[in-house]
């Protein structure tokens, strides 16, 4: 009973929370399908990036910048992830793969970043 | 009475023919990812989303039908394909489509124009590749290159005189039972060509196919601009996203790059083009690229490139009119055949 009234008497407060997080919800979902598919994948070591591949490209590679410590990174069907890893948490592995502008992977132990871009150039088809 | 209505009619119809002429044609682009193993990016101008999607499907399911006809990998219900004529080497001949047909025979041909450096017949070679660059894929930690011993056994097994092609019975067969076609170097910038040739008979203008780096483009762009294709920089950190810029319309190009499908074994990178004489991948060149009328005969051209070296290749060319090459060496140095330059901008 106590409850009821409780919803009764904030009801106005609860009907403006639950819209506000439906639409910060709907516009996250949108946002997120309207996000435009990248052109390269770059790898950040520590701050700095050292590789870019194309995301069109079908590549296996062994991404080692300090001993014993790697990330395999497969770029695949226009997506790109990390195979497999020496890192103790395994994040970065579990981690989906990426496609979209600004999406990346992160493997904190190793200091890695992969991240996706768009093409800075104005050409209308790369050959 | 009748007449300001008439004359009411005539201006609000010639208005609104005016705001429909003006209505301009905008750029819409889709991927598809279903075909020939690779990625296929479509651009064209359109007044709006809905006639570009109807043109997308248009070209879509006509990849489709090419790519089900020359997949090596897989068959498909009620249909022969180059997987059924490979399955029944040195068992018979099988009955295929007439693209099949037309397909073999343009191999056949660029095979000759090549002296062999194009090979649609070398699949047990490729195969072995193919098998090893899948592997390094699914466990990079114990990825392998082919064995030597291996290599040399699938060398006895590409002679393309064995693909005897029955025109009149529309069959294909292949005489050694342990050869196998593999149209990888051929079929994407063929089949590129023939969706292209389709399009241009129905009149079609302002068009951009690009099936995994297999680019033909169909008319200019709106107002007769030329269309501004780049040429990858192999050096994919630099800040020049492109070597090349070029100006082009109707023409096709294609590169050949050996950034874009490898594998490593310690260290040491192995792209996809595999030299019909060494079976190894040659790391001569980066990337070659070639601009020519038809898309056949650039995807083709840019392989047989790749094995070959840069005076070779300038004969290789030659035969044909309209053929402009750009050599990227693996040191970065750039080669261009007579008039590539006249393209660039």
């Amino acid at each position: 009973m106590k409850m009821k009234a409780l919803i009764k008497k904030h009801l106005l407060e609860i009907i403006i929370i639950g819209s506000i997080l439906l639409i910060a919800l709907l516009a996250l979902l949108m946002i997120n399908l309207a996000m435009p598919k990248g052109d390269y994948v770059v790898v950040i070591y520590d701050k700095v990036e050292v590789e870019r591949y194309p995301l069109t490209a079908e590549i296996s590679k062994n991404l080692s910048y300090e001993d014993n410590h790697y990330n395999y990174l497969i770029i695949k069907d226009g997506k790109a992830f990390i195979l497999q890893a020496s890192c103790p948490d395994k994040i970065c592995v579990k981690q989906r793969p990426i496609s979209k502008v600004g999406q990346t992977i992160t493997c904190l132990p190793n200091k890695l970043v992969i991240k996706i871009v768009g093409k800075t150039s104005t050409v209308d088809m790369v050959s | 009475m009748k007449s300001p209505k008439i004359l009411l009619i005539t201006i609000l119809l010639g208005a609104l023919f005016t705001l429909s002429s003006c209505q301009t044609y905008k750029s819409y682009e889709a991927m598809s990812f279903d075909y020939f193993d690779t990625v296929t990016t479509i651009v064209g101008y359109e007044k709006n989303q809905k006639a570009f999607n109807e043109r997308f499907t248009m070209i879509d399911n006509a990849l489709k039908k090419y790519h089900r006809l020359y997949d090596i990998y897989y068959e498909y219900e009620n249909l022969n394909n180059l997987c059924t004529i490979n399955k029944n080497a040195g068992i018979k001949s099988v009955e295929v489509d007439q693209e099949i047909i037309n397909l073999v025979k343009y191999g056949i041909k660029m095979y000759q124009s090549t002296n062999g450096m194009m090979n649609i017949a070398m699949g047990s070679v490729l195969k072995l590749w193919h098998d090893a660059r899948e592997k390094a894929l699914a466990d990079p930690l114990n990825a392998k290159i082919p064995a030597q011993d291996d290599l040399l056994l699938a060398q006895k097994h590409m002679d393309i005189n064995k693909v005897i092609i029955d025109e009149e019975k529309s069959t294909i067969y292949l005489e050694d039972a342990l050869m196998s076609l593999d149209v990888g170097a051929l079929a994407k910038g063929y089949a590129t060509e023939q969706v292209a040739k389709m399009l241009e008979d129905q009149s079609l203008n302002s068009y951009v196919l690009n099936v995994g780096g297999n680019i033909r483009l169909i008319g200019s762009k709106p107002h007769d601009e030329l269309w501004h294709i780049g040429i990858q920089n192999y050096d994919l950190t630099s800040d020049n996203d492109n070597l090349a810029t070029l100006a082009l319309k109707d023409l096709a190009i294609v590169t050949s790059g050996s950034y874009q499908r490898y594998f490593e074994v310690n260290g040491i990178r192995y792209h996809h083009i595999i030299d019909p004489v060494s079976l190894m991948p040659k790391n001569d060149y980066v990337s070659i690229s070639v601009i020519a009328k038809d898309a056949g005969l650039a995807d083709a051209l840019s392989t047989a490139l790749f094995n070959i070296d840069i005076e070779q290749g300038k004969t290789i060319i030659e035969q044909f009119s309209d053929v402009y090459v750009m050599w990227v060496s693996s040191s970065g140095q750039i080669t261009y055949s007579n008039q590539f330059t006249d393209f660039m901008i």
